[in-house]
């Protein structure tokens, strides 16, 4: 009789090791699954449509993204309108915030010049100078 | 994981040793004892104790680091228990300990981040220079620190000063190779791209600069001296794997790997045409049953034990890992395969997958250049050491007298891991968003 127990309680031990090791792995698979999601996520990039020398180019926003003119900028806009540092991009959960950086020539949205920190839907066109970008 | 399952999942590991314990009082002697209680409390306090030290000191850490390390120190610990009750009780005012030591290190990065490591890099080298070398000091003088020679290979110090009736023994590679990966994480960081954009065409190989091949070489003599002085053919392979893939990472530079690989393989045949110990590991390794009464004595037995233990093991307490010579160090493996059979050593090596894929999880997601070697390098030293002895009990490659982290016994071992284990938690404090 202790034999059967004790051949039980082992199979209980193993049994618990494993469901130790799926609860962990399950953890870090949807861990893993979250960065995954993001990386994929709609209206994080923005495609060059128009421009002299860019075009075609894409842009991810990852995290805090500054566009402009300047080389420490993140991302070179090689456009004479731009601004050293023209604008700031931040990947949010509802999508991208535009921020204008006080530029020269300003910054259009859908043809609208920006004043306030604007989101960006998928679709969105935006302008500097020449230079036509598309959230998509 | 939230904070409340990685809290929840810490007292499972921690019931999980103790249920180990249990199983085998119960069946060695039918009877319980405090032995599973005591054992609940330690594993509770110590890893309780850094959970809470990471949630204070590091509160945007990854929370999925300290539950399979936990659960690795229980199944260790089981085994442990199980083959030396004695050691058992060591072990665990030695796990107190290094959870205490893990939260002093993330106190002190809390107090100054992990740049401090970065700004004192050479004196983290000198320090681990000097805890490496420590071993050869003399065995029989008068000063109260000395070298120690055990199975052939110095390893150890000793620490006697007469103050107390018992002496201190501590392996001090164990943490000497934390201090030498800190240190050329921030060489790699200081010089990553001039060792990335020089190169040399040879043929259909992309060489790096011979100049820039300098801390290679330095390493590998210093892991050559290490062999020649020590006979420590494991800390050796440990260190110089380790370098050679941080290189790799830090370059992604493939003629690294493949000079690296002929290095070890020149080191390996120089040394075993130079020495007699290398020559036995390499005999009991291609011929263990033709060597059984001598080199090939501790491999067969880990072999007789694996097998034995078929698909889920005879059952903590059991079998009989007591056969193998130095089943709780070298072979704690072999034993988890003959009490827990195969069904354990796989979720052992699932549990080693997911601790890397952690720690190479905080390396990419890390911007910092440093901190994203430094996790990288830190996660390289542990699979490497765990694939070197895993892979020696195996018989897939020789056998290397190191320790399986986190699960043999061993104080020095389970301080130096569990404070690799700390570096990272901090570093994916300091990168996350």
């Amino acid at each position: 009789m202790p034999d059967v127990i004790l051949a039980l309680l082992r199979i209980i031990f193993l049994g618990l090791v494993y469901l130790f090791v799926w609860q962990v792995a399950r953890a870090i698979g949807s861990h893993l699954g979250i960065s995954l999601k993001r990386e994929r996520r709609e209206g994080t990039r923005l495609l060059m449509v128009r421009s002299e020398t860019q075009q075609g180019t894409e842009i991810e926003v990852s995290d805090a993204t500054v566009l402009g003119r300047s080389s420490e900028a993140d991302v070179l806009l090689d456009d004479p309108y731009a601004s050293e540092f023209h604008m700031r991009l931040l990947a949010q959960e509802n999508g991208l915030v535009l921020h204008d950086l006080g530029s020269t020539n300003g910054t259009y949205v859908n043809g609208r010049r920006v004043t306030a920190p604007t989101t960006l839907r998928r679709g969105d066109s935006v302008q500097v100078g020449k230079t036509v970008m598309e959230v998509r | 994981m939230t904070r409340k399952a990685e809290g929840f999942t810490i007292l499972l590991a921690s019931a999980l040793a103790a249920f180990g314990v249990t199983l085998v009082n119960f069946a060695n002697s039918g009877t319980l004892d405090a032995q599973s209680a005591l054992t609940f409390l330690v594993f509770a306090i110590a890893f309780g104790a850094l959970f809470v030290a990471t949630q204070t000191w590091a509160p945007r850490a990854s929370s999925l680091l300290i539950a399979p390390v936990a659960a690795l120190t229980a199944i260790g610990f089981l085994e442990i228990y199980r083959l030396d009750p004695a050691r058992a009780g060591l072990q665990r005012w030695w796990l107190l300990i290094a959870a205490a030591v893990a939260g002093s290190v993330l106190y002190l990065l809390h107090l100054g981040s992990t740049e401090i490591l970065r700004r004192y890099r050479y004196t983290i080298l000198l320090v681990s220079v000097i805890l490496l070398l420590l071993p050869n000091l003399p065995s029989d003088w008068g000063f109260p620190l000395r070298g120690l020679e055990v199975n052939g290979s110095r390893l150890w110090v000793v620490f006697d000063a007469g103050l107390t009736p018992f002496s201190l023994q501590f392996q001090p590679a164990e943490l000497a190779k934390l201090g030498l990966v800190i240190f050329v994480a921030a060489y790699l960081a200081d010089h990553q791209h001039a060792l990335r954009q020089a190169h040399r065409q040879v043929g259909p190989f992309r060489l790096p600069e011979p100049r820039q091949l300098l801390p290679l070489l330095i390493t590998w003599g210093l892991s050559v001296f290490i062999l020649i002085s020590q006979r420590d053919l494991g800390a050796s392979l440990l260190l110089f794997a380790s370098f050679v893939l941080l290189l790799y990472a830090a370059t992604g530079g493939g003629g690294y790997l493949v000079s690296g690989g002929l290095m070890t393989l020149l080191a390996g045949f120089a040394g075993y045409y130079a020495f007699d110990h290398v020559q036995r590991r390499v005999a009991g390794w291609l011929q263990p049953f033709e060597n059984f009464e001598d080199a090939g004595y501790q491999i067969s037995q880990g072999l007789f034990a694996l097998g034995s233990g078929s698909l889920s093991g005879a059952g903590p307490g059991l079998g009989r890992p007591d056969l193998i010579p130095n089943a709780a160090t070298d072979f704690i493996f072999a034993a988890v395969g003959e009490e827990l059979g195969f069904a354990g050593t796989v979720a052992v090596l699932a549990l080693y997958g997911l601790i890397m894929a952690v720690g190479l999880g905080i390396a990419f997601r890390s911007r910092d250049t440093f901190r994203k070697l430094l996790a990288a390098g830190l996660t390289f030293v542990l699979g490497v050491q765990t694939f070197l002895i895993i892979g020696g009990v195996l018989r897939l490659v020789p056998l290397t007298g190191i320790t399986l982290p986190f699960m043999s016994y061993g104080g020095s071992a389970l301080v130096g891991n569990l404070v690799l284990v700390a570096i990272l938690l901090r570093i994916s404090h300091e990168e996350a968003k």
